[in-house]
C-alpha cells in the first residue's frame, strides 16, 4: 500500500491528513437531519482543499463551499475516498476555467450507493461482527478485556482504511471504482467478505442464541425421559437455529424488526412463564 | 439517585457523542457502553456482562444511512444503572433494555429529522456567504448540545424510574422471572437475523450452518473461527480471481484490446486492504 502515499508532495500530504483528521467527526452533528444528512461534516472535512486551491478568491471559495451543501451520506470508514477524490476535482476546477463543476456533484452522488453498499458489508457486515463475536465471548466472564479487544480488532483495520482511502480517492479517480463494478471484481469482494460473515454469525447463532428446556417424561420405574437430551440427539442447538430462520424469513417477507423483537418476546416470555423453558 | 443519574447521563454522552466525533469508532456499542457505565457507577464486572449480553441482542441494529431500529446506548446505560444502583436482577435489567432501546430509537429519529432539519438552512446561508467559522462552530455546538439532551432521557430514566422500576421487579414471581430470562436467552435471534439479511444469498448460506456447527459441536474459540472463516474465503477468492482473469482475458482478446494490466494491480492492492 505504500506505493499510494509515495510520490505526493509535502502540501498534498498536509491537506490530505487535514482531510483525513477532519473526515473523524464527518456525522457529529448533521446540521439539517434528514434534509442534508452528513453534508456539514462533509463540507468541514473538505475545508483544507477548498482553503488551499481558492484561498485567494473569496467569490470562488464562497461558490466551492455552496456547492457542498448538498445531500451527503458514505459510510464513513470508506467515505474518504471520495473526500480525497472531489479535492483532487477541486484543484482541477481552480486551474482549469472551463472545467465543469457538476460533474463534482455527480460523481458524489454516483459513489454514495456503491462505496455504502461496499462500506456497510465490510465494516459491519463483516468485521464488527468478528470483533463482537470475539469480544463477547471475552466480556461473557466479567473481564474489560472483551471491550477492548472488540475496540482493536474494529477499529485498526477501520483506520487504515480511512487513511489510506483520502489518498487513493485522491490519487486514483474515479476510474478506479467504475473498474471495480464493471470488471465484476466487486463481486469478488462482496462474496468473500460475505463468506467470513457468515461463517461468524453462524458461529454467534450457536453461542448467543440460548434454549435449554427442563421438560421431563416421568417414565415409571425408572428415570425421566429428558426431553433437551433427545433434542441434543437430533441436532445440538436445532431450536435456536430454528427461532433464527423463522426471524429471518419474517424479515425478508418484510415484517417490521421492531413486530419480529417483541413477537419473539412474547412467544419467549410464555415458554419461560409456563416451564417449557 | 441523583448521582447514578449524572452517571447515566455521562455515560451516554462519552458513548453516544463520542462515537460520532471518534469516526463511528463503536464505542456506542453495547459492549463498550456496558464497561464505561460500570467503571462510572463502580461495578466493572456487572457492566461489562450486562454489555455482551445486550451486545448479542442488539447485533444487527447499526445506524445504516439513518435509518435506527434501536438505539443501544441509552438501553444499556438505563440496564447497568438499574442493576448496579437500583438492585434489579441482572435478567430482568436486560430485558427491560430492549423495549427502552426501541422506543429511545425512535426519539432519536424525531430529534434527527425534526429538530436538525431547522439548521439546514443557517448551514447552506453560511457555506454560501463562505463563513468558514460560523460552520466550524455550528458543527461542533451542534454536536455537543445534541447528545447532551439527548442523553437526558438516560438521565431522567434513571432518576424517575429506578425506584418504581426496582418495586416492581422485585415482587415479580418465580415464573415470571423465568420468562424474562427465557427472553434474555431467545432474543439474541432477532440481532443474528438483521446481520443474516444483510449477508444472506443462496449460495453462501451453506457458510452459516458451517460455523454455527463449528461452534456447537468442536466449541473453538470466536477467533479461531474467525480465522478459518478468513482462510476459506481466501482460498475461494484466489480460485474465483483465476477464473476472472482467464474469462477477463478471453474476452479481451476477443474483442483486440489489450488488457489493462496496471489497473489490475492496482485493484488487487486495495483487495489486500479489505483483508488485512
Amino acid at each position: 500500500m505504500a506505493k499510494i502515499t509515495d510520490n505526493i508532495s509535502a502540501e498534498d500530504r498536509k491537506m490530505l491528513n487535514s482531510i483525513f483528521l477532519r473526515s473523524f467527526t464527518v456525522f457529529a452533528s448533521c446540521a439539517g437531519g434528514s434534509i442534508t444528512a452528513g453534508a456539514d461534516g462533509w463540507l468541514y472535512s473538505e475545508m483544507p482543499a477548498i482553503n488551499r486551491y481558492y484561498g485567494d478568491d473569496p467569490e470562488a471559495r464562497a461558490d466551492a463551499m455552496k456547492r457542498h451543501t448538498t445531500w451527503y451520506n458514505i459510510t464513513q470508514n470508506v467515505g474518504t475516498f471520495a473526500m480525497g477524490l472531489v479535492a483532487s476535482m477541486e484543484r482541477e476546477n481552480s486551474t482549469h476555467p472551463d472545467f465543469d463543476t457538476e460533474s463534482i456533484d455527480a460523481i458524489k452522488v454516483s459513489l454514495m450507493g456503491p462505496m455504502s453498499g461496499i462500506g456497510d458489508a465490510i465494516f459491519w457486515g463483516v468485521l464488527r461482527v468478528i470483533a463482537a463475536g470475539v469480544g463477547i465471548n471475552i466480556a461473557m466472564t466479567g473481564s474489560a478485556l472483551g471491550a477492548i479487544v472488540f475496540l482493536l480488532i474494529y477499529n485498526i483495520p477501520s483506520i487504515l482504511c480511512r487513511y489510506y482511502m483520502t489518498y487513493l480517492g485522491f490519487n486514483l479517480g474515479t476510474n478506479f471504482i467504475t473498474q471495480l463494478y464493471d470488471g465484476g471484481l466487486m463481486k469478488l469482494i462482496t462474496k468473500a467478505t460475505s463468506t467470513v460473515g457468515l461463517i461468524m454469525v453462524g458461529a454467534m447463532t450457536a453461542a448467543n442464541v440460548r434454549f435449554a428446556t427442563p421438560l421431563a417424561i416421568p417414565v415409571q420405574d425408572s428415570d425421566p425421559v429428558l426431553v433437551q437430551t433427545y433434542l441434543d440427539a437430533i441436532f445440538k442447538g436445532l431450536v435456536p437455529l430454528a427461532v433464527t430462520l423463522v426471524c429471518l424469513r419474517l424479515l425478508k417477507k418484510n415484517v417490521n424488526v421492531n413486530l419480529v423483537l417483541l413477537g419473539l418476546m412474547v412467544v419467549a416470555f410464555v415458554l419461560g412463564l409456563v416451564g417449557v423453558m | 439517585m441523583v448521582g447514578l443519574a449524572f452517571m447515566a447521563w455521562l455515560t451516554v454522552v462519552i458513548c453516544y457523542g463520542g462515537n460520532w466525533v471518534l469516526g463511528q469508532c463503536m464505542i456506542e456499542r453495547p459492549i463498550v457502553v456496558g464497561l464505561v457505565a460500570g467503571i462510572l457507577m463502580g461495578d466493572v464486572r456487572t457492566g461489562v456482562i450486562i454489555g455482551a449480553s445486550l451486545e448479542a441482542i442488539f447485533m444487527g441494529a447499526v445506524n445504516i444511512g439513518g435509518a435506527i431500529s434501536a438505539e443501544p446506548v441509552t438501553a444499556t446505560a438505563l440496564a447497568v444503572a438499574f442493576c448496579v444502583g437500583a438492585g434489579i436482577d441482572q435478567s430482568a435489567a436486560i430485558t427491560l433494555a430492549v423495549p427502552v432501546g426501541v422506543v429511545t430509537a425512535f426519539l432519536s429519529i424525531a430529534l434527527n429529522n425534526v429538530v436538525l432539519a431547522f439548521f439546514a438552512k443557517p448551514f447552506q446561508d453560511m457555506a454560501a456567504a463562505g463563513n468558514e467559522k460560523g460552520l466550524a462552530v455550528q458543527h461542533w455546538l451542534l454536536w455537543f448540545f445534541k447528545y447532551a439532551a439527548f442523553a437526558l432521557i438516560a438521565f431522567f430514566g434513571v432518576f424517575f424510574g429506578a425506584e418504581p422500576v426496582a418495586a416492581i421487579v422485585n415482587q415479580i414471581p418465580a415464573n415470571v422471572m423465568a420468562g424474562l430470562n427465557a427472553v434474555g436467552a431467545l432474543l439474541p435471534a432477532v440481532g443474528m437475523a438483521l446481520l443474516l439479511q444483510m449477508l444472506w444469498s443462496k449460495e453462501l448460506a451453506v457458510y452459516f450452518f458451517l460455523g454455527f456447527t463449528i461452534y456447537e459441536y468442536l466449541g473453538l474459540p470466536m477467533i479461531a473461527i474467525a480465522v478459518f472463516g478468513v482462510v476459506i474465503a481466501a482460498v475461494v477468492a484466489l480460485r474465483d480471481k483465476e477464473i476472472f482473469d482467464l474469462t477477463h482475458k478471453a474476452a479481451a482478446t476477443a474483442a483486440q484490446i489489450p488488457a489493462a494490466t496496471g489497473s489490475d494491480e492496482s485493484v488487487d492492492a486495495d483487495e489486500e486492504a479489505f483483508f488485512a
